[in-house]
């Protein structure tokens, strides 16, 4: 009936001492009282317990007193929540679907560097650098994708792209989770339609300014350092 | 049988047909949804239907005018004897309706806000008070309306007014709810109700698939069978106090002319006077009552054990053979329950043990033994939880209807829900008074210990017929859900359990109860008649806890239902923060 503890003293870090019994724990069998073997004791109590979750949830439902899913579902009682009416906010830093930002201009602020679709785990994005045209300020300082690709089914929502991305023109706070869609061409999100997403709010604007090239406080190398 | 019998007949059929089949479709939805509340879940409540609110509108207030236009016109016809209770029933249905409907729009303003000054001032006050003061006012009535002199109720137009009050509210009540429904199309859920019919509509499209070797025949039977004698065991049971028609043309039967001529008041007894027709309320009255019961119920066994053999399978074999051996053995034991009962009433019929529990004492008084034995048997007997071995998910999947879809699968659900349905009116029939209430006879309300008589109130014999008609039905409901209760509770037991309850405990029990009701009987007998007139005075003490308690349990009910909620919100996470800042979860429209 008894079980030693453990003895915790001679506990090495590195591994973990077995827990041995001297004798396996048995739950002594109830006494077979009266109360026992008419089975109606427990059965009174087990179906007060029954009808007492019942009759609070159905006041519940009968009223309209349905319980907030989200602000008040720590009492217990009936918390469902109801899915496609009800949506729980996704939390602040919930990694959703990837937006590509812009700049001011309404051009995208990617560089096609490619450090996102290196550090990708996944292996989901595809970009094709292409150059500004001629004539354009920033040909010869940047690069831009001509094409930008992410397989939203192979995408594990890591983030590493928004870590990697020197340019912060990835973001993944749009607050969206991926579509269910019926074929896997519909998965592959390109260019055009992630530079169209916003974040949750809708909002496109960013703290994190950009310094073009020419402007005064751009603290970069501009193209009157080519001299030196 | 008269045309006029055939056509009561086939009115009594199709209201109890129609009472059995809603509420076992309905209680195939109350298992599933309501077992989920008792697990904090919400369950099956989605089926909706769009209804254009205008319609709808019509129909609520066509409804409230047509139920209270009784009221406003009939009270001014001339009731001898009965102004008393005609100014009673229009004032207490008055006063229901209104704090009824304050307490909802109080209720429903506090949430959606208020559309006019009105709705403002009756939301200033919790809905609850209204429950209260109505309350209040319904046990006031009572005194008042005997303490008037006679002249002022006797005259005419006193019941008139208070019938025609009891109409302005009632229609006034609907009128208003019609008001409140939204523009363009409500969108109708009747609390979840509508899923049982999505249900059924959904089981018979669905492919009726039949094994490939099974005796096709059999196979169809069986639920034909097992859903057919649930049906038919309902014929004999009372679900009201007998209708009494005036005999004008003295030829003993009752004719189609007479239709309309209803007794307007009858005696205690319920026994309607002479030169009147007897019209039971109850398909067949006849005098084998019980013994028809037990017959045909011993007949649905055939229902599951032809589907578990013809299914050609081996689970729904097993089950088949649980299901026909549970069924016979706790059969013994069911019949020898009642056998006490049946010596104290000294009849099988189930109207005249309805009308000896009215006389003396509920079933459950004179046979509290008789009703956990019979209690027990019966659940085993409808094959439910825990003794559903039959249908035991671990061994056997769903047992003798493993292989049965769609609409036959359907008919067995059923099925087992009509005789579970069945199984409670028998048990009200047996050991709760049937149709009857503590204190209503057939002449009216009458509470009475001993010879010392505390309240007197004639009743018109159609009012009294209508309450007993509601008191069944509530009854039962209420046993139903009894059941259910056990059935979300209990673990399934082991199939030695079942037969050694059956057999070694429930069977001499009973044969113990019938030497004792005997015993009991004798001395009773024996003791003369200050002994019946003392087990009357017990009786009536009886009857006076049961309506004390009936009273204060729904009392007690309603105001822990109108308890206003203790909401504890916490704001943790940034999740609830942003739904915090939206004001809480709302529902919105889903979105593909």
């Amino acid at each position: 009936m008894s079980t030693t503890a453990p003895d915790l003293s001679e506990n090495k870090p590195w591994t973990k001492r077995a827990v041995r019994y001297d004798e396996p724990a048995v739950i002594p069998r109830p006494k077979r009282t009266a109360g026992v073997q008419t089975y109606i004791p427990a059965w009174a109590k087990g179906t007060g317990i029954t009808m007492k979750a019942f009759f609070v949830n159905f006041k519940e439902r009968l009223l309209g007193q349905k319980r907030d899913p989200v602000l008040e579902n720590y009492d217990g009682g009936l918390t469902t929540l109801e899915y496609p009416e009800e949506k729980r906010p996704y939390p602040e830093r919930f990694r959703g679907l990837h937006r590509l930002t812009i700049r001011d201009d309404g051009s995208m602020r990617c560089v096609a560097c490619l450090c996102c679709s290196t550090a990708c785990p996944a292996q989901c994005i595809h970009i094709v650098p292409g150059e500004y045209p001629e004539g354009d300020a920033r040909r010869g300082y940047e690069k831009y994708p001509t094409e930008f690709v992410i397989d939203e089914l192979r995408c594990i929502f890591c983030g590493f792209c928004v870590e990697a991305c020197p340019c912060d023109a990835i973001r993944m706070d749009t607050g969206m989770h991926p579509v269910p869609y019926d074929s896997r061409e519909q998965f592959i999100y390109r260019r055009d339609l992630m530079m169209s997403f916003t974040d949750r709010d809708g909002e496109r604007h960013s703290d994190n300014t950009r310094h073009e090239p020419g402007d005064p406080t751009h603290p970069g190398v501009t193209r009157k350092h080519d001299k030196h | 049988m008269t045309l006029a019998d055939l056509l009561l007949t086939i009115v009594k059929i199709a209201i109890i047909l129609g009472f059995i089949l809603n509420f076992a479709g309905l209680s195939v939805w109350a298992d599933r949804r309501q077992s989920a509340l008792v697990q904090h879940r919400v369950g099956p409540n989605r089926a909706v239907v769009k209804v254009p609110s205008n319609p709808l509108r019509l129909v609520i207030a066509g409804a409230a005018v047509a139920i209270g236009a009784p009221f406003g016109f009939f009270f001014w016809n001339a009731a001898p004897g009965l102004e008393q209770a005609r100014m009673t029933t229009g004032l207490e249905i008055a006063i229901l309706v209104g704090w009824f409907w304050m307490l909802l729009l109080s209720n429903h303003v506090r949430k959606h806000g208020a559309d006019n000054g009105f709705d403002e001032l009756v939301s200033r006050v919790p809905p609850r008070n209204y429950f209260y003061g109505g309350l209040a006012a319904h046990l006031l009535v009572l005194p008042l309306v005997r303490a008037l002199p006679p002249q002022v109720w006797a005259t005419q137009w006193a019941p008139g007014i208070c019938g025609t009050l009891a109409f302005v509210m009632i229609a006034g009540a609907g009128f208003y709810a019609a008001s409140k429904l939204p523009d363009g199309k409500t969108e109708l859920r009747l609390a979840g109700t509508l899923h049982a019919a999505a249900d059924t509509v959904k089981a018979f499209m669905k492919e009726d698939l039949a094994p490939k070797r099974a005796d096709l025949l059999l196979y169809s039977l069986a639920p034909i069978i097992s859903m057919t004698t649930a049906l038919v065991t309902v014929a004999v049971v009372p679900f009201g106090s007998s209708l009494c028609f005036k005999d004008t043309n003295l030829d003993g039967m009752l004719d189609l002319h007479e239709l309309g001529g209803l007794a307007n008041v009858i005696d205690a007894s319920g026994a309607c006077p002479a030169n009147y027709n007897t019209v039971p309320f109850m398909i067949a009255d006849i005098d084998m009552g019980l013994l028809f019961v037990f017959a045909i119920a011993g007949t649905g066994i055939i229902g599951a054990a032809l589907a578990g053999w013809a299914s050609d399978s081996k689970p729904a074999l097993l089950g088949g053979l649980r299901a026909t051996s549970q069924m016979v053995s706790y059969e013994v034991a069911l019949g020898l329950a009642i056998v006490g009962m049946l010596m104290i009433c000294g009849t099988v019929n189930l109207r005249e043990i309805v009308e000896w529990q009215g006389q003396n004492t509920w079933g459950i008084f004179a046979q509290p033994l008789a009703f956990f034995l019979f209690f027990a048997a019966a659940v085993a007997e409808t094959k439910r939880i825990p003794f559903d071995l039959p249908e035991g998910e671990s061994e056997l999947g769903a047992g003798y209807f493993i292989e049965y879809s769609g609409g036959k699968w359907l008919l067995f659900m059923v099925g087992e829900y009509a005789e579970f349905v069945f199984s409670s009116a028998l048990i009200v029939t047996l050991f709760f008074g049937g149709y009857h209430l503590p204190f209503l006879h057939g002449d009216g309300l009458h509470i009475a210990f001993g010879d010392s008589v505390l309240y007197e109130l004639k009743m018109s014999h159609l009012s009294v017929t209508i309450i007993h008609f509601l008191a069944f039905s509530t009854k039962t409901i209420g046993f139903v859900f009894f059941h259910l209760f056990i059935r979300w509770t209990l673990p399934r037991f082991r199939y030695d359990q079942l037969m050694k309850l059956g057999w070694t405990k429930l069977l001499p029990l009973t044969l113990v109860n019938i030497m004792v009701t005997g015993a009991v009987m004798l001395a009773i007998d024996a003791g003369g008649p200050q002994v019946s007139k003392a087990m009357d005075l017990v009786a009536d003490i009886t009857q006076g806890i049961l309506a004390l308690g009936g009273l204060l349990g729904t009392v007690a009910f309603v105001t822990y239902l109108l308890e206003p909620p203790k909401r504890q919100r916490i704001v943790v996470s940034t999740s609830a923060k942003l739904a915090d800042a939206a004001g809480g979860v709302k529902p919105s429209r889903m979105q593909a």
